[in-house]
């Protein structure tokens, strides 16, 4: 006999809201004239409104739903407002760029919403099942949404990378909860836990299960070895979805990885913190060296956002409440940087996404002085530097990491970030110190456009110099977790 | 009044900023009201370091016009500024130079000149920020903060590689900084706490630091300083950066930034590891020695006069490290004057180059001859300038490389007869520049017909010469200053190895002349 | 714990022998004389015609898919007959939402057009 009771339904509130509103914005999507499409845009936005309002009432009844299933936990709240935050920047940096690429589709928004669905199950799921069923809702969404400029071959090239890459990444996932049902018989985190308490559990196949898992997490986090999809794929894509798949997706993996990690698996000890440690150090050198080269700044992007995905990683294997709740804070610190930078990116790219070679910035800084200091503000914090969100995320992860006694981890992130100043710098130099005139500076920026931009540069700036209330809350969600 | 009494730190620091912010304000056509604002704004600045200065208890140890907030409670950073005499210098070094730097830039800077005054006063903040922190969190986010105005300052309005040399002087600068973060972080994981006072209490009353983790960490904080000052095997950058930076970024580069390498060592090398500071005192006189006669020799070949008085820098900062370490009054007290006099007078070098340039568009040594006959009055005053960077008595040069010299032959004669050396060294390049441009005859007839000084600059190097006669003559007020602040940090270096006994307070030595 | 997986394997080699060991042998026994008719494609008795490369419409495909999905979800209402009973007004509720969210689908794709043979 099954029962529901309310409190289930409250403690999945905003995934209901965002559901109905994903599915209202699709169904409308025919009814609406094509020049009023703009029109579910601004309904999509008043779903991620609706959900953020909907998780207020959900954090007043935080328990287990569903058989312990799904977690109400500060844990998920912070990272369904992590999501709920880049899906209404995305949409409102998607609106205009839709419109000036002939792309305005409500299936755009729909899609948005439904993927952000996924993620929130990702991280409120205690149940492997569960994880699983929110990973495939966010990616299928995410697969349309990469190719979703139709006509251009980059994009499709992208999405069905995206696909096929990431259908073998959630069966290597898949794999790794078979092995764990088999060998525990249950998918549950809590359970697992309990079954694999000592470390002379950890046989031959528990390591093999653990190694499938972060494997199959390990294509979302686009960590190194499996990281080769990520430059095309956020190239190809359209740049505003470039800037939700390079932030939701990878935040929602780490949502996961921390439960699993630190949670279910946390006395795997060594073996787990050995796959973390050399997956953090291959992706910060690798993202970074690579970065170097790029000329396309979509690229450069991509590999600056595998590098942050290794200084995230520094922060789960320091683990403990300092590294979770420095993780956290990253995280969203990360979602502010790369969303603004990708938006700004998407519409100084031009009709087609032309302009979006590094020189095609040439003397932005001349014409749009206000354009390039924005840009110039997230690229700065994407470096690192002081008085910006980046800068504190860093300080915060490598803080964790000094006091777990990760000093040559900490060493190398360091240096890594020293290397990375020189190709942020890059853009930096092309629009300030270089002559010229860029076509890039005849863009108009509409209001929406600049109201997410303002968000994020004003975010950064919050967050790197009064950090004091999104610390506490980042320490508040870490609590949730096993220490 | 007492208002500004508690918060003075606070505003002088962030008063530039505040002139930074009219700015951005302003039209970008408006470029006169936008000179007016950044003098008005640096004058006022620098009247306010004047006032600390005076304000300021010689008698007392410790750190003055403290002020403490809590910035962030988890990990506990704070805001805390304080003075004490070592600081309270280079902020008056800084008061000082960046109104001259505005001086200079007013009518040599063209194009864009809203944005190089914007960034030139946010540097202001940065540098009088870096000096003021006494947190290190703190500390390292004013040390950061800076980098970017002065990268945009050499970036965009340099030379013909300016962006190279942008890039490098960053890069630079950020792998040691990135190094010394570690180190504080490490420090903290052993302290708890970011604060310096309290890490100093936490260091000098337990044993957290095993021996081998102090020499690490002593590296970690040492190299980003050494890379700032710059000591000999790190200055690679600074040649570029001089040459390709405007010229008040040279001014303020000069002047204050190289600065805040020595200032660093001072500051928490010093009293932070005192036993790793033992450790490495021979290896880092060697190779401030080393800096001192490489660097003499490299500016003595150079074609470029403004590369020479970058090299000439290499030179005179070998001067200070060499007084940090070796450990006593004199040679410290020497140190920081000699790194005022120097911001003062190679601040001085590099402002004479420019306007040089500004009239010539070349600073190659082999255009110029005989220019002592077509601008009378500027030759004077680069005489003066060159005499008083060559270290010749009643001239500010002097007191701190003999004080340093004094200070290292009490610690080992071989370091003052190789550090006397360079003095001689100094005296060579500079005299042999000086007579090649001003003495002979005329060989280019474009040098001629050039203008002299006009009255903006004669009133520019005046306040400089007045200030290098003062402080040659009367070193008295500026010594007696930093007594306290000097004697404190030798009592920590000292505490454990009593090895000089002999402690007469420099400020008797320097009255004594 | 791993000699549970024991069977497992031995099935997996049971069926790899077997299946090799059946082709290999009526590949081997067998006799061998092809001639031209043999050769040729197997079109229901009918000599093939023109080539069998030919452009389809999409639409076939289109439909294709749409059958699939509708087909499989249908399947889903069959358990719920099972245990209709047990689950009471709770498993009504649900199938309900769960046809409601179906139909909006079909609604989305009758109005794109999806269904329209011929555009």
């Amino acid at each position: 006999m099954i029962t529901l009771q309310t409190a289930d339904l409250v403690r999945i509130l905003p995934e209901i809201v965002l559901s109905i509103f994903g599915i209202l914005v699709m169904v409308l999507e025919p009814f609406v004239a094509a020049a009023q499409k703009k029109l579910l845009g601004w309904m999509a936005l008043l779903g991620v409104l609706a959900a953020a309002t909907a998780t207020v009432r959900t954090s007043f009844e935080p328990g287990l739903a569903f058989g312990g299933t799904i977690a109400a936990d500060e844990f998920s709240i912070y990272f369904i407002y992590l999501f709920l935050l880049t899906a209404g920047l995305v949409i409102l940096g998607s609106i205009d760029y839709l419109e000036r690429n002939h792309a305005q589709h409500g299936e755009f928004y729909a899609l948005v919403l439904l993927g952000t669905v996924g993620m929130c199950f990702m991280a409120a799921s205690t149940d492997l099942i569960m994880i699983f069923l929110g990973l495939e809702i966010s990616s299928i969404s995410t697969y349309i949404l990469a190719g979703f400029r139709r006509a251009d071959r980059l994009s499709n090239e992208a999405a069905l990378k995206y696909f096929l890459l990431g259908s073998f990444a959630t069966a290597f996932f898949l794999y790794g909860i078979a092995f764990v049902y088999g060998l525990t018989g249950t998918t549950n985190l809590l359970g697992l836990s309990a079954r694999l308490m000592e470390p002379s559990q950890w046989t031959t196949f528990a390591r093999v299960a653990l190694v499938l898992m972060f494997v199959g997490l390990a294509f979302k986090l686009s960590t190194v070895p499996f990281q080769v999809w990520t430059p095309d794929v956020y190239q190809g894509a359209p740049a505003p979805v470039t800037a939700f798949l390079s932030v939701g997706p990878k935040a929602a993996a780490f949502a996961v990885l921390l439960r699993l990690f630190l949670g279910g698996f946390a006395s795997a000890g060594t073996v787990s913190f050995w796959i973390l440690w050399i997956s953090a150090a291959l992706t910060m050198c690798l993202g970074n060296l690579a970065a170097l080269w790029q000329t396309n700044v979509k690229r450069l992007l991509a590999y600056s956002s595998i590098a942050h995905a290794g200084y995230i990683l520094v922060g789960v294997a320091a683990g403990g409440s300092r590294g979770i709740s420095a993780v956290l804070f990253y995280l969203v610190a990360y979602a502010l940087m790369n969303v603004g930078a990708f938006i700004m990116v998407a519409h100084l790219s031009g009709t087609g996404e032309r302009l979006v070679q590094i020189e095609d910035y040439t003397g932005l800084a001349f014409e749009r002085p206000g354009v390039a200091a924005c840009l110039a503000v997230f690229f700065l914090s994407l470096a690192g530097f002081p008085t910006t969100a980046g800068f504190l995320g860093k300080f915060y992860v490598f803080r964790a990491a000094i006091h777990s006694h990760l000093i040559g981890l900490t060493v190398l992130a360091l240096l890594n970030s020293v290397v990375s100043v020189y190709y942020y710098l890059r853009i930096v130099v092309a629009m300030y110190m270089r002559e010229g005139k860029t076509e890039a500076a005849t863009v108009e920026l509409p209001w929406p456009v600049r109201t997410a931009l303002a968000v994020s540069v004003l975010g950064i700036f919050y967050l790197g110099l009064a950090p004091k209330l999104p610390l506490g809350l980042s320490t508040l969600a870490a609590l949730p977790l096993p220490k | 009044m007492s208002w500004f009494t508690e918060h003075s730190l606070t505003i002088v620091t962030f008063f530039p900023l505040l002139g930074a912010v009219v700015i951005a304000f302003l039209g970008r056509d408006r470029t006169s009201s936008v000179r007016w604002v950044a003098l008005l704004c640096t004058l006022l600045t620098f009247l306010m370091t004047v006032w600390l200065y005076f304000e300021f208890d010689s008698h007392r140890a410790g750190m003055q016009f403290e002020e403490f907030r809590i910035w962030m409670v988890l990990p506990p950073v704070n805001y805390h500024l304080g003075v004490d005499g070592l600081s309270l210098l280079l902020i008056l070094l800084t008061g000082f130079l960046t109104p001259l730097s505005v001086l200079v830039s007013w009518s040599s800077i063209t194009h864009r000149t809203k944005e190089f005054f914007l960034f030139l006063l946010a540097l202001e903040t940065g540098m009088i920020g870096v000096f003021a922190s006494l947190d290190l969190v703190l500390f390292f986010v004013f040390w950061e903060v800076m980098l970017i105005p002065m990268y945009f300052l050499i970036g965009i309005w340099g030379h013909e590689r300016r962006v190279y040399a942008a890039v490098k002087f960053i890069l630079y600068t950020m792998t040691g900084s990135a190094l010394m973060l570690a180190g504080i972080l490490y420090l903290y994981n052993l302290t708890g706490t970011f604060d310096l006072p309290q890490v100093l209490d936490h260091l000098t009353t337990t044993s957290l630091l095993s021996p081998p983790a102090e020499r690490w960490l002593f590296l970690a904080f040492f190299v980003a300083f050494a890379i700032k000052v710059p000591l000999f095997p790190f200055h690679t950058w600074l040649p570029d950066a001089h040459v390709e930076a405007p010229t008040a970024g040279s001014v303020i580069l000069a002047g204050v930034l190289l600065k805040m390498g020595t200032y660093g060592m001072l500051r928490f090398c010093l009293p932070l590891f005192p036993e790793a500071s033992r450790d490495f005192a021979p290896i880092v006189c060697a190779l401030a020695i080393i800096g001192i006669i490489y660097g003499a020799l490299v500016a003595m070949v150079q074609p470029d006069l403004k590369k020479l008085v970058a090299y000439s820098s290499v030179a005179h900062l070998g001067f200070c490290v060499l007084g940090i370490f070796v450990f006593n009054a004199q040679g410290m007290e020497g140190s920081i004057y000699q790194m005022f006099s120097h911001g003062v007078s190679t601040g001085a070098l590099f402002m004479l180059v420019g306007m040089l340039y500004d009239r010539r568009h070349t600073r190659l040594i082999s255009e110029f001859g005989g220019l002592a006959t077509s601008v009378p009055v500027y030759s004077t005053f680069f005489l003066i300038v060159t005499l008083s960077s060559l270290g010749l008595p009643m001239l500010n040069g002097f007191v701190g490389e003999f004080l340093i010299i004094v200070g290292s032959y009490h610690s080992r004669a071989l370091y003052a007869a190789l550090a006397a050396a360079g003095v001689v060294l100094a005296a060579v390049y500079l005299l042999w520049m000086y007579q090649r441009v001003f003495y002979g005859d005329i060989t280019n007839e474009k040098n001629r017909t050039l203008p002299d000084c006009n009255l903006r600059e004669k009133l520019i190097l005046t306040i400089v010469v007045v200030v290098i006669v003062a402080m040659g003559v009367y070193p008295q007020p500026f010594l007696r200053r930093m007594d306290q602040s000097v004697a404190s940090i030798l009592q920590r270096v000292e505490k454990r190895t009593l090895l000089f006994t002999e402690r007469a307070p420099a400020g008797h030595l320097g009255a004594g002349r | 714990m791993a000699g549970l997986y024991i069977p497992v394997l031995l099935h997996f080699v049971a069926v790899v022998v077997l299946a090799s060991a059946l082709l290999g042998l009526s590949w081997w026994v067998g006799v061998k004389r092809p001639t031209r008719e043999k050769l040729s494609p197997y079109e229901c008795g009918i000599p093939p015609v023109g080539n069998a490369r030919e452009r389809f419409s999409v639409s076939f495909y289109l439909v294709g898919m749409l059958f699939i999905l509708f087909d499989v979800e249908a399947v889903f209402l069959y358990p719920w007959a099972v245990v209709f009973k047990s689950l009471k007004w709770f498993g009504f509720v649900e199938m309900f939402l769960y046809i409601a969210i179906l139909l909006a689908g079909y609604i989305y794709i009758w109005k794109k057009g999806a269904l329209e043979w011929t555009r």
